[in-house]
């Protein structure tokens, strides 16, 4: 709080001193009191009267202060109330209670959006849970049957199976709470699972699939890389060209490893490349070819960022589009990793 | 015959499960009664357990705990539960292994087989024999008459194939499922390629028309 700030709010009482200062000189003066007494009472009148304003500025500038630092100290600011200090005089209680009183009702409209967001999350959590029951069994009835119609079906159960893999990842990355694990992972393993999990597509659309070195010890989350490799693997495969063909590679750079996802598919226009990772996103490829739903990269981007993985796409019309996604290593550490497949 | 118990309250999994089980040459023993499953297993005394997390009466892991008093045979969960704690509880309270459903079935195996192995009932043949015709895996050499030919990768794993299958008819497509499982990423000629390459080779050793095309079906042994 300034100074003048403190002055203007006073203003009114500075002035009613003043016109009492004024009646009292003009009383005395009237009554015959000499001039010199005069002078001498308005001056200490003055000086006392400044000596209270003064005293006033400063106690309220550091009211105001030490309530400033417990503002700035607090993380979640709604619960500012909560930590006030006592109140000093009748105004700040009632000043106060009112504050306590909105931030109450803040806090639980708070709790209540959080309470329901985790609800949300933990059915959407248990919904995937429940589905998965009868995609696993329709996935043994078909792998029994061992027909063409079966290998059909197997095709769509993958489909779906994406589509349920992808509701939880959005559940997941829109509320992150700390449920990921950072281990060693090799990435050989990595990558022939997330080729695994995808083989009906990828073997659907012909791709031809060739992996480089890949003898690396990576740090991440299992699942959440594998999910992200898959759905650049879908990508691939949804948009390709003539003569599909994949190739994974690894490439060390310092503490990390780098991983290279390139294809030799339709490619993306270049305007379109800063939007890719956009929610919602379909591009012209997408609108193009149908059952593009503009999740798939923008989830990527987000499960890499709390990963704290850098993603990026480099693309060419016509030409393919190579995906990089570099990991934390600590150094290619060959043949140690055991394979255990 | 390895014995494989199932644990799984869902009806269609189980059956299913044990009828893939029981195609893979293993002997399933699907659980239906699952209040005195701790008996069953110490009457049985099953190679190995697949058990799913979430039963009726009881949580899977403390069953587990409960079955590794008394035995010690390998426990594989199986379970649609995917959190990172969920695994580690499992892994803590005595499974061998943890798989998510809706599980890759050819990773399903290769974890069965894997924990079969580590456990040390596994005998899984190192020499395939057909008409005459040996395979040896380990080394991926084919063999007659003392002769020795050496194979690559992809020709070993088509052969495999087919002296497992016998008999049977193997279609281009589940050759190729098969090939990726084993991470030979390939496509439809290049599996032509292979055929011929591996056909020379058995003719070589003076196995004429081995393998038959059965046209529009597939390859017969």
């Amino acid at each position: 709080m300034k100074f003048t700030e403190f002055l203007s709010d006073r203003a009114n009482r500075l002035m009613l001193g003043l016109i009492l200062a004024a009646s009292t000189a003009f009383f005395l003066h009237a009554t015959g009191t000499q001039d010199g007494i005069i002078i001498l009472v308005l001056v200490c009148l003055s000086a006392i009267s400044a000596a209270v304003q003064i005293t006033d500025f400063l106690k309220i500038r550091s009211r105001l202060n030490e309530l400033e630092a417990v503002m700035d100290g607090l993380d979640k600011k709604y619960l500012f109330a909560e930590c006030l200090p006592p109140a000093r005089n009748a105004y700040e209680r009632r000043i106060f209670r009112l504050l306590r009183r909105s931030c109450k009702s803040m806090a639980g409209s708070v709790s209540n959006a959080e309470a329901s967001r985790r609800e949300y999350r933990e059915y959407i959590e248990s919904w995937v849970h429940e589905i998965k029951t009868p995609i696993t069994a329709s996935r043994l009835i078909c792998r029994n049957a061992e027909s063409e119609t079966g290998r059909k079906l197997l095709r769509e159960l993958s489909q779906i199976e994406a589509h349920v893999e992808r509701v939880l990842y959005y559940a997941r990355a829109e509320n992150p709470e700390k449920d990921f694990l950072i281990q060693k992972v090799s990435l050989q393993e990595l990558t022939s699972e997330a080729v695994g999990n995808h083989k009906s597509l990828l073997i659907q659309s012909g791709m031809r699939i060739e992996t480089g070195d890949l003898d690396y010890a990576i740090y991440t989350d299992r699942k959440w890389s594998l999910f992200i490799l898959g759905q650049l693997l879908q990508n691939a495969a949804r948009y390709h060209g003539d003569i599909p063909h994949i190739t994974l590679s690894a490439e060390p750079s310092g503490n990390q490893v780098q991983l290279l996802v390139k294809d030799n598919g339709i490619g993306i226009p270049s305007h379109e490349l800063p939007r890719i990772f956009d929610r919602g996103f379909t591009g012209s490829n997408g609108r193009n070819r149908g059952g593009s739903t503009g999740m798939g990269l923008y989830l990527c981007r987000k499960l890499a960022g709390i990963l704290e993985l850098e993603l990026s796409i480099t693309s060419e019309e016509n030409c393919g589009t190579t995906v990089t996604l570099t990991f934390p290593a600590v150094k290619p550490d060959k043949g140690e990793m055991q394979r255990t497949m | 015959m390895q014995k494989i118990m199932i644990i799984e309250d869902d009806p269609m999994t189980r059956e299913e499960l044990a009828l893939l089980l029981k195609n893979e040459s293993y002997h399933p023993i699907p659980v239906t009664d699952f209040t005195t499953i701790e008996e069953q297993v110490i009457e049985v005394s099953p190679d190995l357990i697949l058990m799913d997390v979430g039963l009726p009466d009881k949580n899977g892991l403390a069953l587990c705990a409960d079955i590794r008093r008394s035995a010690n045979m390998p426990i594989i969960f199986v379970t649609s539960l995917d959190s990172v704690m969920d695994e580690l509880k499992a892994l803590s309270l005595g499974g061998d292994d943890y798989i998510t459903k809706p599980y890759n079935i050819p990773v399903l195996i290769a974890r069965i087989k894997a924990a079969l192995r580590r456990s040390g009932v596994q005998d899984e043949p190192e020499i395939l024999e057909a008409k005459g015709l040996k395979l040896n895996l380990v080394k991926g050499v084919i063999s007659a008459d003392g002769r020795n030919i050496e194979l690559t990768r992809n020709e070993l794993r088509i052969l495999a194939h087919m002296m497992t299958h016998a008999g049977e008819i193997v279609s281009r497509a589940d050759l190729i499922d098969t090939l990726w499982e084993h991470q030979i990423y390939i496509d439809d000629n290049t599996l032509s390629v292979n055929m011929t390459r591996l056909r020379t080779k058995l003719e070589m050793l003076g196995f004429f028309n081995f393998i038959k095309t059965r046209r529009g079906l597939g390859y017969q042994l």
